[in-house]
């Protein structure tokens, strides 16, 4: 249940991601087939990361001589890393939501005051919620693996970014 | 104060590109000159940005300006979209129309955005509004060749009843019934500002709208983050915490419309949120012939609590 919940969270985190790096590079007034590409490419982005952690998983538990302490120590981990993402995915969530409200004013202000200083902060929230993760565990597959995790999770948006900003640099490119 | 935030200086996209201000052909920008007016004022961040642009044996390189040109407008356009820019501007656009109609004009009303860039308000509108409806023409115009031109092929792309002009929006030769503008007015200063205004008054235009950052404390601070968080190149990041600190307050907008342009009643409008003291990002200075006055009143209704002292 645990792994389900990190792995939807990681669905949602790639989804935001997609839609984040391809916002300001489509000039166009209707572009929702545009938005649509770039969440699926957050979403495939994200399934990409999170098959790489499975495989890691994986390695570690084959190669690990007592898998059965290092099971109740990984799942320990990821319940205490669901304590600081599930408020943090809740925070952005219910600013989503709250620009389906027909005011500029309250759809403004949920993007100045609250998702760009989420946004902000989502590399320190991913930081801090492995490391109080695998803070308490003494296992260094536990720690090896949170880690492994975390680089996956910061580089998501950076590799979407540089993949968007290409695509962008040549459409330019192509107009002038 | 940071030197970057000097309200004094002009922006980086201001003396990158320029004109000859008669035929309106590109004139060769040297790129030392540019720097040595951040030099001056002591703002190492624009000299930096300066620094890094292509050049060809001193001489900014058009091409690659151009395309930095397009990659800020196309960032600039995300700015305008999270900030609802194009519904802001038709929720006080349609009561304007609406009271020259019930004033009694029937003809097919001419909306013109001044320094339109891409033309994101004016596509905004022409994709959101049935201009059948209120027989309006959207026309957009920029001194850039190359936004223009850009803007041109977007509308097309999408089949935009709009169409885009590389020109002065100002000059006699074209009419228009309402000008528009978005970002644009803080551009003008000193007498630039009063000769903007000036240059209203043609006898069919009905009224102006100029949509501006709205000058308060916290805003560079604000435009900061904000432009930090959302905004990929260095000169879109720049330019835009430096027009949040030139952005005219209020008074020097209505004072120069007045002076400038008497034939229009003029006021700001939405300077508030609701009917709190706190400030919006954005205000209007609206400008309407006085014998619209009335109309605009009542079309606006409850609205009118927005605008501040039309006169």
């Amino acid at each position: 249940m645990t792994l389900l919940a990190l792995y939807l969270l990681a669905l949602l985190d790639g989804l935001l991601c997609g839609l984040r790096a391809s916002m300001g590079r489509c000039p166009l007034i209707r572009k929702r087939g545009y938005y649509a590409r770039a969440l699926f490419r957050g979403i495939a982005g994200s399934e990409v990361a999170s098959i790489l952690a499975l495989g890691a998983l994986f390695v570690v538990g084959v190669l690990s001589g007592h898998r059965d302490v290092l099971r109740a120590d990984l799942e320990s981990s990821a319940g205490r890393m669901l304590q600081v993402f599930l408020p943090y995915a809740a925070l952005v969530l219910i600013n989503l939501a709250l620009r389906l409200l027909p005011s500029t004013d309250i759809r403004s202000a949920t993007s100045v005051f609250m998702l760009g200083p989420l946004t902000a902060i989502r590399p320190l929230v991913m930081i801090a919620g492995v490391l109080y993760g695998i803070s308490r565990s003494s296992l260094i597959e536990t720690w090896l693996l949170g880690l492994f995790i975390l680089v996956l999770m910061l580089s998501l948006e950076f590799v979407l970014n540089r993949l968007a900003s290409r695509a962008q640099v040549r459409q330019i490119r192509q107009r002038i | 104060m940071f030197p970057a935030w000097n309200p004094s200086q002009p922006e980086i996209t201001d003396l990158i590109v320029q004109y000859d201000s008669g035929t309106l052909r590109r004139l060769p920008v040297r790129k030392q000159q540019v720097l040595e007016v951040f030099s001056r004022f002591r703002n190492r961040r624009a000299f930096r940005a300066v620094q890094h642009l292509p050049e060809k044996a001193g001489i900014l390189d058009d091409r690659e300006i151009d395309a930095l040109l397009l990659t800020v407008h196309w960032e600039m356009q995300r700015l305008a979209e999270e900030f609802y820019l194009g519904d802001r501007v038709w929720a006080l656009l349609r009561h304007v129309v609406a009271a020259v109609r019930k004033a009694g004009i029937r003809e097919n009303l001419r909306i013109l955005d001044v320094g339109c860039g891409i033309g994101h308000t004016i596509r905004w509108i022409a994709a959101n509004i049935p201009l059948a409806d209120h027989n309006i023409e959207l026309i957009g115009m920029d001194l850039n060749a190359t936004l223009i031109a850009e803007a041109s092929r977007l509308a097309s792309a999408e089949r935009l009843p709009c169409q885009f002009l590389h020109g002065d929006a100002l000059s006699d030769k074209h009419s228009k019934h309402i000008l528009l503008s978005t970002g644009v007015i803080h551009h003008f200063r000193g007498n630039a500002l009063l000769e903007f205004l000036r240059q209203h008054e043609q006898p069919a235009t009905l009224s102006f709208l100029h949509f501006d950052f709205q000058p308060w404390r916290l805003a560079p601070f604000g435009s900061m983050f904000f432009h930090y968080l959302r905004m990929r190149t260095a000169i879109a990041r720049h330019d835009g915490v430096l027009s949040a600190a030139r952005a005219h307050d209020a008074r020097t907008l209505t004072e120069a419309a007045r002076a400038s342009a008497p034939g229009f009643a003029c006021g700001i409008y939405g300077a508030r949120i609701w009917r709190t003291p706190a400030p919006r990002v954005f205000h209007t200075l609206l400008g309407v012939r006085h014998e619209l006055v009335p109309e605009l009143l009542r079309e606006l209704g409850s609205r009118a609590a927005r605008l501040e002292e039309l006169r």
